[in-house]
């Protein structure tokens, strides 16, 4: 049995609600990358549901592209936060205000 | 033929181009080898070219140049029996002048961009004399009016030297202007603008286009000529270092305009009231010219005014329709005019720079006699004492005067005969107050030594001052040879009609003698009184009219002020109030916004991530709305 359309979407807007406030709300960096790959989940979900509703494979090889970008975000991410953490001693992004205008 | 009229031209554009380019690199002695070698050079050829020319008239093109529409315009030149005389004259006079020129120039920086323009100024002058097609003269006309900007401001460091340079730019400009309107006229009435052809083709015109052709052509040649309205600038133009005076005022750019009109003579001719006007013209400014020369200091000024004065006869007898007088008082000017000229440089060297003739003295005679005659002989040419070139040539013009029928021109020839006796007078009031007696401030320098030849190159000028009345003797002593070599040029009309006599050259005679005897009745050393009392005399009643007939005031109150006013007014109101407000203005209102935006931007990181997913968020709420 497959899920109808609208219940993908309706998770997908529920995950992707869920990841954008997580990366609006919070402070921490590391909970903030977290929020981002959540949204892109999200994402990845529609895409997927949308791809077999409509028996078209552009959305399931989009996703695979998504995957690989969250993989190459995640590990580029996390360098840069070990680097901004040993110059500013925190990742708290408050911390963070040298472009202030 | 063809060969010597692009020589006639060539020698000094190439002269002028050689120092132009490679002036810097080579001796001095050498540059100026260079400048004379190429006036002499064009003086050879045309002098060779004069001797072989069989007679009548003959077009010559030199190259083509360009057409468009109904304009042809080519380097084509016409030569007559006119314009070889006044080649001829003008690459004489100009040597003399170049080689004087050697001498004067002789501790100055700039030699080389001197005699450079110099070259340029001659050839200038020589297209104007030879060129058949009005646009190709125009380049002439140019030209002379460029170099005679370059030369007149010389000195520009002094900026009243600049500023004189550019008046006579100004001024002579808005000569052109008419010009510029003559050709454009003549093109759309007579489709060519070739000189040879106006000549044939003259008696197809209208009356009223004749007259307004005239006028046009008129207007141009009052500013290279310096005439009425446009005299002005040539007594700033004794800025310039004086063998420029001499140059401007003797052989090139003060006679283009006359020479024009000459040139032109059967166009205007068919016109009386054009023929009336440049009478009026001439016979006006002879006599303006000579009352603002009665009571200047300057020596070079007062040379400058009796140019003015002077060039208003030789239009005065074109007026009465006698191109040959015209000529003839032209060729003898330059001779007397140039003399005059270098004498005067030569005096004020002498003096180190002491151009005040109350400052002179009877000293300079004793100490320098040679320039004493020289200056002399110039000065009783001025004067027009026979048996000098200027008492014929100025003799004739009067004939010719006379001759003519109509009230205006008797009053014309009254206005003349008694330009005649000022002239005179402030000749002899110059030679007397330079040449004798105390001069009003002690003299306390020792007077220069000049090199030898500075003056004894000024003698063949001299003796032509003397003895060129002989080419064109009046009719009572035998006719002249001017009037015979000039018979073929289209407009000259015989001197027979003259039916005076002798009357003429009795009122010029007593003119002379009257001033004369004026002069020295006011100005002789043992007649004058102490310094001190002569210059309360001379900067009293007498220098009212020195500022030149309040001309020039009369200028810059009612044109250079109010356009000065007008200039200030859209310098600081439209430019910088409108314009420069404006862009301040935009600029303002940015920086304005800019600091009310600027706090937006904190530094916060989820500030900005909220400003992005709520941008996102419009953006796809639009979007969704708009399917």
């Amino acid at each position: 049995m497959t899920a109808p359309l609208e219940h993908v979407l309706a998770l997908a807007v529920l995950l992707f609600a869920m990841g954008a406030f997580c990366a609006l709300a919070r402070r921490n960096l590391i909970m903030i990358l977290l929020g981002v790959e959540i949204m892109l989940n999200a994402c990845s979900i529609a895409l997927v549901g949308a791809s077999l509703k409509w028996q078209a494979m552009e959305g399931q090889a989009f996703t695979l592209f998504l995957m690989a970008l969250t993989a190459a975000e995640a590990s580029v991410g996390l360098a840069l936060f070990v680097h901004a953490r040993k110059r500013a001693g925190t990742l708290d992004s408050g911390g963070y205000s040298s472009m202030k205008g | 033929m063809k060969t010597l009229a692009f020589l006639i031209l060539a020698a000094p554009l190439l002269g002028g181009l050689t120092l132009m380019v490679a002036g810097r690199n080579l001796p001095r002695r050498t540059c100026e080898a260079v400048a004379c070698l190429a006036i002499w050079a064009s003086f050879a050829a045309a002098l060779s070219a004069w001797l072989s020319f069989p007679g009548g008239r003959e077009v010559i093109t030199l190259a083509p140049w360009f057409s468009a529409g109904p304009v042809t315009a080519s380097l084509s030149v016409l030569v007559d029996p006119l314009a070889l005389i006044m080649a001829v004259m003008v690459t004489f006079v100009s040597g003399i002048i170049h080689v004087h020129s050697v001498w004067y120039m002789r501790g100055e920086e700039g030699y080389v961009r001197f005699f450079c323009y110099m070259n340029l100024f001659v050839f200038s002058m020589l297209t104007i004399v030879l060129a058949d097609n009005l646009l190709f003269l125009f380049l002439g006309w140019e030209g002379v009016g460029f170099c005679s900007f370059a030369l007149i401001g010389h000195w520009y460091r002094e900026s009243f030297r600049g500023l004189a340079g550019q008046k006579a730019f100004i001024l002579t400009r808005i000569g052109d202007v008419a010009f510029v309107a003559a050709m454009a006229l003549l093109v759309t009435n007579m489709g060519t603008l070739s000189i040879s052809v106006i000549d044939e083709r003259v008696i197809t015109l209208s009356a009223n286009g004749a007259l307004v052709l005239g006028l046009l052509f008129l207007f141009a040649a009052t500013g290279k000529s310096a005439q009425l309205p446009l005299l002005v600038w040539l007594p700033d133009a004794m800025a310039g270092p004086t063998p420029v005076s001499a140059l401007i005022h003797a052989a090139t750019m003060v006679t283009a305009g006359v020479y024009l009109l000459m040139r032109l003579f059967p166009l205007i001719a068919i016109s009386p009231d054009a023929m009336l006007a440049v009478a009026c013209v001439g016979g006006l400014t002879a006599f303006w010219g000579c009352l603002a020369a009665l009571s200047q200091r300057d020596i070079k000024r007062i040379l400058a005014w009796s140019t003015i004065s002077q060039v208003g006869y030789m239009l005065l007898a074109l007026g009465a329709g006698d191109v040959t007088g015209s000529m003839f008082h032209l060729l003898c000017h330059a001779f007397f005019k140039s003399l005059l000229f270098l004498a005067a440089g030569c005096v004020i060297q002498v003096l180190h720079e002491e151009q005040d003739v109350l400052h002179m003295g009877g000293f300079l005679r004793k100490a320098r006699p040679e320039i004493f005659w020289l200056l002399l002989i110039g000065a009783l040419d001025l004067a027009s004492i026979p048996p000098t070139a200027g008492f014929f040539s100025k003799g004739r013009v009067l004939e010719s005067v006379l001759a003519q029928p109509g009230q205006v021109y008797h009053a014309l020839f009254l206005l003349a005969a008694a330009g005649a006796v000022i002239t005179s007078f402030y000749t002899f009031r110059l030679v007397l107050l330079a040449f004798s007696g105390e001069p009003a401030k002690p003299f306390t320098h020792h007077p220069a030594v000049l090199p030898t030849g500075m003056a004894r190159v000024l003698w063949p000028l001299a003796a032509l001052a003397l003895v060129a009345g002989a080419i064109n003797l009046p009719p009572w002593v035998g006719g002249g040879w001017l009037e015979r070599a000039l018979a073929s040029v289209p407009g000259v009309v015989p001197a027979h009609h003259v039916a005076h006599g002798s009357t003429a050259e009795l009122v010029d005679l007593a003119a002379g003698l009257l001033g004369f005897g004026l002069a020295w009745l006011l100005y002789a050393p043992s007649r004058r009184p102490a310094p001190a009392a002569l210059i309360a005399r001379e900067d009293g009643p007498l220098s009212v009219f020195r500022g030149g007939l309040g001309l020039d005031a009369l200028y810059r109150a009612v044109f250079a002020r109010p356009y000065q006013a007008l200039a200030t007014v859209i310098w600081k109101g439209v430019d910088w109030g409108v314009v420069d407000g404006a862009a301040m203005g935009s600029g303002r209102v940015f920086a304005w916004a800019s600091e009310r935006v600027r706090p937006l931007s904190n530094g916060k990181l989820t500030l900005y991530l909220t400003m992005l997913v709520a941008g996102l968020a419009v953006l796809a709420a639009v979007l969704a709305g708009g399917k």
